[in-house]
């Protein structure tokens, strides 16, 4: 018996002792951050989500970076000259290194920019005409020779990029991990598919160095990058990131000190603001996410294509009321929308103001007004004949808030809109995302991040061939608008794109393409010790360069 | 004894294959598609469909999927999302899981032995009924339920255990999922001691033992416990599996990099990553398949009559 006994504690203790891996952390981080959702992925072709785009941003830098304010600033590269005709970016490095000390070269840009768009990802598109424009980028995404992309590297400082047409925002979107650099000598020694995937199978040459990760992990350690050409101004050691999922449980973990930056829910906001100790840490930030309801309007679908009518899609948008939504249901920050753009996003070049400045521009369109909307709904009956509309809203349930803000809907519309009946339908995300890009939905609660600071990240998103989320709307007045604005006339001319983009935002709001409903908001519990997090519309979310520590 | 462990082995290759089979069906039909993503166009999704095969008849892809099994790789050996290949990864969720399922083990078995023996020796007293009451909670309260307690009074109110997992500090991080896991384990193997036990204590031989003067806890250990245990060795195997193979929940709230929490993540990220699901379903299959052949084969070597039994079927 002593033996077994003997035998089961030495197995045990050579489990513990023995696996140890590389889950052993690093760095004598004091930061812990909370990360809302999973690192999908540390390639930059492969990244599509927040999480992953923050880390890299943590560890590669870009071209250029953004400031406080979200201006871009020149990162890697020490500055750039543009051509005349707009078409053509010259960048001309400074001296950087990778950590396993290689220099940054030009030659690294060329490699990512041309393996992004071979493997043709979900963020391949930023490289294409309806974004960044690099010549034959989209081309090489259907299959050409990647040699062919717009990009070169006369020397191994000097970085050219040539364009298919001139994107007045060129270098905010150098900011954006998918155009960052990767080291091909070193990604070409490691085995195949394993790059990202842990501290020696990545390379940074940023402000900060994996110390632990593994993919999917729930905590990540970061240490700081020595050989960081700007090392001399990043402060903290390192921190560490830890994925929570439950709200509940960040602000528990708040309240008890194992976080010092949580992101917190609605709900909480108004208990935090109860607590007079608590609410001295509460700040809010502009997420830049534009929440808004997709109508469908494929007439195959399965009421008969009630929403390809106008004037029900138009008697719907008029019968929310937005402000109770934000004030009674959001309740973190958010701002009611009446714009297909969302407020506090894309700032003027020249004057600095936000594109959605003026919130009453659509309001003969978009507004809460009862008896208006019930005008439109009157119009749609007689139009179709119909005296009730049964409609089927969906949303995925997997974040707290949705469920709120439907059944806000719900009520409205059904109180407001006699006749329209409205069914709420909760899915995972997996099957929402399903649905919704199969045109499988009457109604659609929809998110959209956008993915730089200019108008169009929005506005493409309702062209003929834009992104997968179909209302099943053609415009060809719309389409023209903004391929004259990405590609075409208007595309060097800043001022008349500008307004042009308000002919298109237009045109979508008279047809009540979508129903815009708040800009959303982060409402964010950061510690008083803590300074520095610098959070972005567009892009990188959170910046933790400029981080302190007291 | 070579031919029954040969059939034995038989079985269980076959029963995997069907298994596999039908998880492969049940994946591809289930609701959720692996490519909705937002900012792909149609056109960029049908050629990353076809690029991975997607196109093509289920049959087809069985077949091929099972080829690409039987050289050793799970479908391409990658996400689907990400490019993140399955193997390491899988192994080192696995390794996490493993380690705090012995654990919960452990526990499970010393507490839940220790309350079985002494709610048997206590039979009708109110010690009994405590054991009882504990066992059947242990049954009822679902582990994550216990495992929030324990981690709002342990970790947020008497700050003791830290909050989340940490791999650096494995041992004090994992006694609370560890013990939250090893609930069910420990009312099964309290109810099974205790009825094992009472039944062998009114055994003849114990009797007999008792007559000769034996008592106390010689008699438990010598005679009664040694005798109850090899019922209890047959419910602690499956146990066993289902404890390594993770616990989505706690995995999840604690935030440990197991593969309960991987299978999560697989299914309810951006889409439902089939190359993931797959695997891990097939990994969970093929362990648990192996624990019940392992048991099947230890039957028939402990005793005979299971082997005649199956000779004469």
């Amino acid at each position: 018996m002593r033996k077994i006994l003997m035998t089961v504690l030495l197995l045990v203790t050579m489990i513990f002792t023995g696996c140890g891996g590389s889950d052993s952390a690093g760095g004598n981080s004091k930061l812990s951050v909370m990360l809302g959702s999973n690192v999908v992925s540390l390639d930059s072709a492969n990244a599509t989500d927040i999480a992953s785009f923050e880390l890299i941003a943590d560890c590669i830098d870009g071209l250029m970076q953004l400031d406080s304010d979200g201006k871009a600033i020149p990162a890697l590269a020490e500055s750039f000259d543009v051509s005349e005709d707009g078409k053509t970016y010259t960048f001309h490095l400074r001296d950087a290194k990778w950590t396993n000390g290689d220099p940054v070269t030009a030659d690294d840009f060329v490699f990512a920019w041309r393996r992004h768009c071979q493997k043709a990802e979900e963020y391949s598109y930023v490289m294409g005409d309806t974004v960044a424009c690099v010549k034959n980028a989209d081309a090489v995404i259907k299959g050409a020779d990647p040699k062919t992309l717009g990009v070169s590297a006369p020397d191994p400082k000097t970085f050219v990029v040539e364009l298919d047409a001139p994107v007045p925002f060129f270098p905010s979107l150098m900011t954006f991990a998918t155009f960052y650099p990767i080291n091909e000598k070193f990604y070409n020694s490691i085995a195949e598919g394993s790059y990202g995937t842990s501290p020696e199978t990545f390379l940074s040459n940023g402000a900060f160095a994996l110390a632990s990760y593994v993919p999917g992990a729930a905590n990540i350690q970061l240490k700081k990058n020595d050989s960081y050409w700007n090392a001399a101004n990043i402060s903290v050691d390192g921190f560490q990131y830890q994925v929570v999922s439950s709200s509940d449980n960040a602000l528990t973990s708040f309240k008890n000190g194992t976080l010092n930056v949580v992101s917190i829910s609605g709900n909480q906001v108004e208990h935090v603001q109860q607590d007079a100790e608590l609410s001295k840490n509460l700040q809010t930030f502009p997420s830049g996410i534009l929440q808004y309801l997709s109508f469908n309007q494929d007439p195959k679908n399965h009421h008969a294509g009630a929403l390809s009518n106008v004037n029900l899609r138009l008697a719907i948008s008029n019968a929310i009321d937005r402000e109770s939504l934000v004030n009674n249901y959001v309740v973190n920050g958010a701002k009611a929308t009446y714009t297909a753009v969302p407020v506090n996003f894309a700032p003027n070049a020249k004057t600095g103001k936000f594109f959605a400045e003026d919130q009453k521009k659509f309001s003969n369109v978009v507004s809460f007004n009862v008896s208006k909307a019930q005008e439109f709904l009157a119009k749609a009956k007689a139009e179709l004949g119909k005296d009730d509309f049964d409609l089927q809203l969906i949303y995925s349930n997997d974040g707290g808030t949705s469920t709120k803000i439907v059944q806000a809907i719900k009520s409205q519309v059904e109180e407001n809109l006699p006749g329209v009946k409205i069914n709420l339908q909760p899915m995972p995300k997996a099957e929402y995302l399903s649905n919704v890009t199969s045109d499988n939905y009457d109604l659609a609660l929809v998110d959209w991040k956008p993915d730089y600071d200019d108008p169009m990240t929005f506005l493409t998103l309702w062209t003929t061939s834009g992104c997968d989320i179909a209302e099943h709307w053609s415009n060809a007045a719309y389409d023209k608008i903004i391929a004259d604005c990405t590609t075409g006339d208007l595309a060097d001319n800043y001022d008349a794109r500008w307004n042009a983009l308000y002919d298109a935002e237009k045109i979508l709001l008279d047809n009540a393409v979508i129903a815009p409903l708040y800009t959303g908001s982060n409402a964010v519990l950061i510690s008083p010790n803590v300074t520095g997090i610098e959070y972005h519309v567009a892009g990188v979310d959170r910046v933790f360069k400029n981080v302190k520590l007291k | 004894m070579t031919k029954y462990v040969a059939k034995r082995i038989l079985m269980s290759v076959l029963t995997l294959f069907i298994i596999t089979f039908v998880l492969f069906v049940l994946i591809r039909i289930m609701p959720g598609d692996p490519f909705p993503v937002e900012r792909m166009s149609a056109e960029m999704i049908l050629q990353k469909r076809e690029e991975l095969g997607l196109n093509k008849p289920i049959l087809e892809q069985f077949v091929n999927y099972m080829s690409m099994l039987l050289s050793g790789s799970f479908g391409n050996g990658t996400s689907l999302y990400n490019g993140a290949p399955i193997k390491p990864i899988m192994t080192a969720c696995l390794i996490n899981s493993f380690k705090i399922g012995v654990l919960s083990i452990l526990f499970g078995t010393a507490v839940g032995l220790a309350i079985g023996i002494v709610a048997a020796i206590n039979r009708g007293k109110f010690l009994d009924g405590l054991c009882t009451i504990v066992s059947i909670l242990g049954v009822c309260i679902p582990s994550y339920v216990f495992m929030i307690f324990l981690q709002y009074f342990f970790s947020y109110k008497i700050p003791f255990f830290p909050y989340f997992f940490d791999p650096s500090n494995f041992l004090a991080s994992s006694i609370m999922p560890s013990l939250s896991l090893s609930l069910f384990a420990i009312s099964t193997i309290a109810r099974f001691t205790r009825n094992e036990m009472l039944e062998v204590m009114n055994s003849d031989y114990v009797k007999l033992a008792e007559a000769k003067g034996l008592y106390g806890f010689e008699l438990i250990r010598k005679h009664v416990l040694r005798n109850a245990l090899i019922p209890i060795v047959t419910v602690i195997a499956p146990l066993v599996v289902s404890l390594l193979t993770g616990a989505m929940v706690i995995e999840k709230i604690y935030g440990i990099n197991g593969v309960g929490k991987l299978m999560v993540d697989a299914i309810a990220g951006q889409g439902v990553d089939y190359n993931y699901v797959l695997a891990l379903s097939i990994v969970f299959s093929a362990l648990y398949i192996g624990a019940m052949l392992v048991l099947d084969i230890l039957y028939g070597i402990i005793d005979p009559r299971i082997r005649l039994a199956t000779k004469e079927g």
